[in-house]
């Protein structure tokens, strides 16, 4: 028979293994216009939303009128490839001059590489809400690496016609809004859509039943005192409550994906979707006909005295300017003129988002009902504001806790020790 | 002279190769030893990222459950796919007339991307809107009509059977080869000195096959180490419901790209060069056992 080289084996395995190895070295790409024609500056402009292209284009047109010497180039990429991108780009010399940065703990590595530019002292930001300028930070110094583009908020959406079919309105009270639940189901109707499977929708779903029962931004500086941890009662109380309303949410939740859930709201097949701000715009477009409604969830029973319905909110799409950037004067101009109301006014008009500049009106009612809410009663969403700074992350550890939790693997108890754990391993409070 | 334009010849592959894999793969194994702040490299780190990987939450409990779901993995796709795509290719070797046209269509799913079948399957699925547990209620198996993906203890085992009913012309094809490579004279003469199908099948193909067995052996098991499409579509990322379907590239995913952590470069290069090791090492060793054996057939 014939002779065989068992090298090939051995070849096969490196060549498969390589590839996956590979797989993590950065390479150089992404060519920027860079350079000016006829003493023209153009700026690169990255950005992670390639569905807001159009809306972009037509607000820089309005910055390029007032500016005649600058070009500005807005280049869009996959959100799931960007941060590889961005990175990747940062350290070479095409990158863009004025890149969209993520936010909080998520936007450290960045800023740790030194690729960002300091703001401070260049761009006045007095007057914005404390916890949008938390998005823009540098954990180490403290200093201001960019300016907020957006506020998103957790809503919980309710559907009008469904509510006054059943002889329901927004419910004030934690015992209405259970009565609600009752009601709803009882008609056939599954309560609150969730999507247990997809474990990042889970802490978002919590901050809207449980916030005002924890205790939004009181809590949140306790826990960085260190004077309460995860393990707190009043904690645990409102992680409960997601395990309390499992009976309200749609069969064998931990297997319902998020779009599932977002289609059973949709299809009016359920009468209560937490979501969020960003959700809104989806919902809009996939029942036009659909009359739909925000409204806070109220305090739990056991939830300390006098606690407030909340609003938990947190800021995005954060623009930066880049050191390796060839038009620094230009870029930090560009960069500036995005803390104005004229900016933030045509973000709310065009990319339709609640903008982070103060003061901007929304022409969505329900958008502005969102901004209202938060800006009467807001609070962090604590998990990404605050405990996004290493790893484990509080978002992943509790979305995955929750899942335990929903399956009868974990009660409410072990879900926050395990968060309260998860966290430490890098979390100090009162540094 | 023969030798030099030989090199002449293989020069253009080589160099493709060293440019787009050799280098990045050495560069991607020298980063796991220093400390990284976003893309800058910081000092030596020695070994420090590879203790981490085994001391530190969330890898110290993360990668040995992903890696144990890898080789579940692996040792599903044996146990399924392999088996029951070497019985698919003895039957098609038989009938020569449709063997073509059977081999095309067991090999279909496999031209579609497993991103889209993990999504249609997750559709299929779907506790809420999928037709597989509509079907089961109106069949009376109403106890079977599952959360699939949504149960820990159905989700991997979801993952592992979609990737065997997609890949499972891979074997067909592989083995369909290989036996057509068997000597038809063989046979006949066992058959003739009175062996049973049975006996003729298991003292005869079986052993003739062994190499190729090996190779589909080598390639289910970086396969399956490799795994990331599938498990990603069905799971995301963090291998949804509860890490039940967390894998170990699906781990270096996270650590590298959706950490944020400043260190991510680090930490993953040192978990992608284990991973090397282990898939390395692992064909190696497999190939060491196969040599051995085929030794001891051909010799």
């Amino acid at each position: 028979m014939t002779r065989r080289t068992p090298w090939k084996y051995v070849a096969l395995a490196a060549l498969g293994s390589a590839v996956a190895l590979s797989a993590c070295a950065p390479s150089s790409g992404g060519d920027s216009g860079g350079g000016g024609d006829k003493g023209k500056t153009t700026l690169t402009v990255w950005s992670w939303r390639v569905e807001d292209e159009a809306a972009y284009n037509k607000i820089f047109d309005v910055y390029e009128k007032s500016h005649k010497d600058v070009t500005v180039d807005f280049k869009p990429f996959k959100s799931t490839e960007y941060n590889k991108i961005l990175a990747t780009g940062l350290s070479g010399s095409d990158g863009p001059d004025v890149p969209q940065v993520r936010s909080y703990g998520q936007v450290q590595a960045t800023i740790a590489s030194g690729a960002l530019v300091p703001l401070d002292g260049k761009v006045d930001l007095t007057g914005w809400d404390e916890n949008v300028l938390a998005s823009a930070k540098g954990k180490e110094d403290g200093k201001l690496y960019s300016v907020p583009l957006a506020q998103q908020a957790t809503v919980m959406y309710y559907n009008k016609g469904l509510f006054e079919k059943n002889g329901l309105k927004a419910p004030t009270t934690w015992d209405e809004f259970m009565a609600a639940n009752k009601k709803l189901k009882d008609a056939g109707v599954v309560p609150i859509a969730v999507g247990a499977k997809d474990d990042w929708t889970l802490p978002i779903v919590h901050e809207i039943i449980g916030a005002a029962t924890f205790g939004g931004t009181d809590f949140q500086k306790a826990v960085q005192s260190g004077d309460k941890s995860f393990t707190d009662p009043q904690w645990v109380a409102s992680v409960k409550l997601l395990k309390d309303l499992e009976p309200y949410m749609p069969k064998s939740v931990a297997g319902v994906a998020s779009t599932d859930a977002q289609t059973l709201f949709s299809a009016e097949k359920a009468a209560m979707y937490p979501g969020g701000s960003f959700d809104l715009a989806v919902l809009q477009k996939a029942n036009p006909k659909m009359q739909i409604g925000v409204f806070e969830v109220p305090p739990a029973a056991g939830a300390p005295s006098g606690a407030q319905p909340t609003t938990a909110g947190w800021a995005d799409g954060n623009f930066a300017v880049s050191k390796k950037s060839k038009h620094q004067e230009q870029a930090l101009e560009l960069v500036k003129w995005m803390s104005t109301k004229e900016f933030g006014q045509m973000v709310a008009d065009e990319v339709k988002q609640i903008s982070a500049v103060p003061g901007v009106e929304n022409k969505d009612e329900i958008l502005q009902q969102i901004a209202d809410n938060y800006e009467k009663h807001g609070s962090p969403y604590l998990l990404l504001t605050d405990f996004r700074y290493g790893t484990p992350t509080g978002t992943d550890l509790l979305g995955k806790g929750i899942q335990e939790m929903l399956l009868g693997k974990k009660d409410a108890a072990a879900v926050s020790k395990d968060l309260d754990t998860g966290v430490k391993t890098w979390f100090k409070p009162g540094a | 002279m023969r030798r030099r334009s030989g090199l002449l010849f293989v020069a253009p592959a080589l160099i493709l190769f060293g440019v787009f894999v050799l280098y990045p793969m050495v560069t991607a194994f020298s980063y796991a030893f220093y400390h990284w702040q976003g893309t800058t490299r910081g000092g030596f780190a020695g070994f420090e990222h590879f203790t981490t990987l085994f001391t530190r939450a969330p890898f110290k409990t993360d990668m040995p459950r992903a890696l144990l779901h890898n080789v579940l993995f692996f040792l599903g796709t044996m146990a399924f796919q392999n088996t029951i795509g070497l019985t698919v290719a003895l039957m098609l070797h038989r009938r020569a007339r449709t063997r073509r046209m059977l081999q095309t269509l067991y090999a279909m799913p496999y031209l579609v991307s497993p991103i889209v079948i993990g999504y249609l399957w997750t559709l299929l699925l779907s506790p809420t809107f999928g037709p597989v547990n509509q079907l089961l209620t109106k069949i009376g198996l109403e106890s079977w009509a599952l959360p699939w993906l949504g149960d820990p203890d159905t989700a991997l085992w979801v993952v592992i059977l979609v990737s065997v009913w997609q890949w499972i012309g891979f074997p067909v094809l592989l083995y369909g080869a290989a036996l057509g490579g068997v000597p038809e004279e063989l046979n006949e003469a066992a058959r003739v000195d009175g062996a049973s199908h049975r006996q003729a099948f298991f003292r005869i193909t079986l052993p003739l096959l062994v190499p190729a067995i090996g190779t589909v052996s080598v390639l289910t098991f970086i396969f399956a180490m490799e795994a990331f499409a599938l498990p990603y579509a069905f799971g995301g990322s963090t291998g949804n419901p509860a890490g039940a379907t967390d894998f170990i590239s699906l781990l270096f995913y996270r650590t590298a790209f959706d950490s944020g952590a400043a260190n991510a470069i680090g930490t993953s290069s040192a978990m992608a060069t284990l991973l090397f090791i282990i898939i390395f090492g692992g064909a190696l060793a497999a190939t060491a056992v196969l040599r051995r054996h085929e030794r001891r057939i051909t010799g």
